[in-house]
């Protein structure tokens, strides 16, 4: 079986490089060449091909690996429909911002407004998987609609804010209060975490949809979650309470 | 044919395509997912009387369940695609959600056909109810009284095979019995079949239709009933005084002639006169499992 395309970084670029249309439209089928093709803006001033900063190589399979130092890179797999999409190293701002559907997984760390929305976005993620197992920056998985975010390390300030719906696992600590705004989004932390005022506690529990997420999660990206993570009590807040309230914080009690 | 002195008769059971599902139960303890199985396969013998035909697959070590928790595997059959979705539902909704600490789960995947259960439970939830996919599947999350009760939206379904069947006929009841344990126990958790009879053993076989009342489908093989030698055409030999049957049901014909495989050669056994199968002249159901064929055509010692 292929391995599918490896793009890997020339060298880093000298401007903040926007990836934002090199996965947002179909690319699993797309040669190489041809996704080397596509625009890369740097800046917000000029843009260049893919090709001009990576070396795109291999046969399309429905993966993709990018392979270098991305920090320098913004909204890589912003939109992402299809696909797996692995980043080696670590990424920059707004990193699967708006997917629909595919995977991310980044195993270094990702900026600012992973797996959230665009400024002027209604709705952030409406599908599909983005795996962080580094940290994230502020507003990770912003009004998300639907899909998954994972965070492996720590989250930043804001994490899940305006979560319309959809689930945000973060398995180090959160910075700052999580969930703000949310209507149905689910939030499960197993490290240190702050409970909003507008979140109300309602019982302690073993939720069974988390043993099969969880142990999904351990399987397919090979993430270190603990059985007693898995099976593991868990304190379960409503909210948030300023909102729709539909949501909730699950903590893990580490009992 | 001779397998242990036990005669195999040159015949066939005649079985019929069903539609199947796999239903996975698992519980904080295997005791607790048995319960839930054993209530779900309660009164699911015949479609002819139960609507449905149902059984324990087998135990499911936690390694091999959605949520790592020991679990059984269900085997639901139909006669029809109509018949599945109401049939799961209910079963599934008065058996398993109401049962402590069980989870619900598709055991057909890859099944083509889909059939909604946990998307029409989740009304259980008035309002409260919430969704996960994991893996592109869609999980219901209905509060409980206890936490949470999660199922699977949509269940798998393909056709199966239904009607599978042997007899031990024998020189008495007690050698019958025995036989019948022996088979059954040869069978019982061998993937992709049950048994849906009490013990997995049938005492009241059937022929179509009745003497007497036309409206009757089924009503006693009186071919086979050792009481009735003396008055009725009897296809029994003068020395058997006790017959039972055994009715294996599967997901395809190759479990179900690897099941019958094992069953008659554990049935054959002292006491045993022979094993024959029921069929209906081979018009109806369009398999047919030939004992000779099955038990290959050499003589065991």
């Amino acid at each position: 079986m292929t391995q599918g395309l490896v793009a890997r970084l020339k060298s880093l670029p000298a401007a903040r490089a926007d990836f934002s249309e090199v996965l947002a439209t179909s690319w699993v089928g797309t040669p190489a060449g041809e996704l080397a093709r596509r625009r890369v803006h740097l800046d917000g001033r000029s843009s260049v091909a893919l090709g001009d900063l990576c070396e795109v190589k291999g046969e399309p399979a429905g993966r993709i690996r990018f392979e270098g130092d991305f920090s320098r890179v913004d909204r890589l797999a912003a939109g992402l429909t299809e696909g797996e999409v692995v980043v080696d190293g670590s990424v920059g701002r707004d990193a699967g911002a708006g997917m629909a559907g595919g995977s991310l997984e980044i195993m270094g760390d990702a900026g600012s407004g992973a797996g959230g929305a665009a400024p002027e976005a209604r709705r952030g993620m409406t599908g599909g998987e983005l795996v962080v197992h580094g940290s994230v920056g502020s507003e990770a998985g912003r009004r998300m609609r639907r899909g998954l975010v994972v965070i492996g390390r720590d989250a930043g300030a804001d994490a899940g804010f305006e979560m319309i719906a959809g689930s945000a696992i973060i398995l180090g600590s959160a910075t700052g209060e999580v969930g703000i705004w949310s209507k149905r989004g689910s939030i499960v932390a197993l490290g240190a975490v702050k409970i909003p005022i507008t979140y109300r506690y309602a019982c302690t529990y073993e939720p069974a949809y988390l043993r099969v997420m969880l142990r999904r999660l351990r399987t397919r990206y090979s993430l270190p979650l603990e059985d007693r993570q898995l099976a593991g009590r868990y304190r379960r807040y409503s909210g948030d309470l300023a909102d729709l309230g539909r949501g909730e914080i699950l903590a893990w009690s580490a009992e | 044919m001779n397998i242990r002195g036990v005669f195999i008769e040159d015949t066939f059971a005649e079985a019929f395509t069903m539609r199947v599902a796999r239903i996975v139960i698992t519980g904080r303890t295997l005791r607790w997912a048995r319960e839930a199985a054993l209530k779900l396969t309660g009164f699911a013998t015949s479609v002819i009387g139960c609507k449905v035909e149902a059984g324990i697959e087998r135990e499911l070590p936690e390694g091999e369940t959605p949520d790592g928790r020991p679990g059984i595997s269900v085997l639901l059959m139909t006669m029809s695609k109509d018949d599945m979705p109401k049939r799961l539902i209910e079963r599934i909704g008065q058996t398993v959600l109401t049962c402590p600490t069980t989870a619900c789960y598709d055991g057909l995947p890859h099944a083509p056909d889909r059939v909604g259960v946990g998307s029409a439970l989740r009304f259980f939830g008035d309002g409260f109810q919430a969704s996960k996919v994991i893996g592109g599947e869609r999980f219901w999350r209905i509060p409980v009284m206890e936490g949470e009760f999660l199922v699977q939206e949509k269940f798998g379904m393909q056709k199966g095979v239904g009607g599978g069947n042997f007899l031990i006929l024998a020189r008495s009841a007690e050698a019958a019995l025995e036989a019948a344990e022996a088979g059954a126990t040869a069978m019982s958790s061998r993937p992709g079949v049950i048994l849906p009879f009490p013990g997995g053993v049938v005492r009241s076989g059937s022929k179509v239709g009745s003497r007497r009342i036309k409206s009757m489908i089924a009503s006693t093989n009186d071919a086979f009933c050792p009481t009735l030698r003396a008055v009725t055409t009897s296809s029994l030999p003068s020395e058997v005084n006790s017959v039972l049957e055994i009715v294996i049901n599967g997901v395809d014909a190759e479990a179900i002639g690897a099941a019958m495989r094992a069953g008659i050669d554990a049935a054959c056994r002292n006491g045993v006169v022979a094993i024959t199968a029921g069929n209906y002249g081979g018009k109806l159901g369009p398999h047919h499992f030939h004992l000779r064929k099955i038990m290959g055509s050499e003589e065991k010692a």
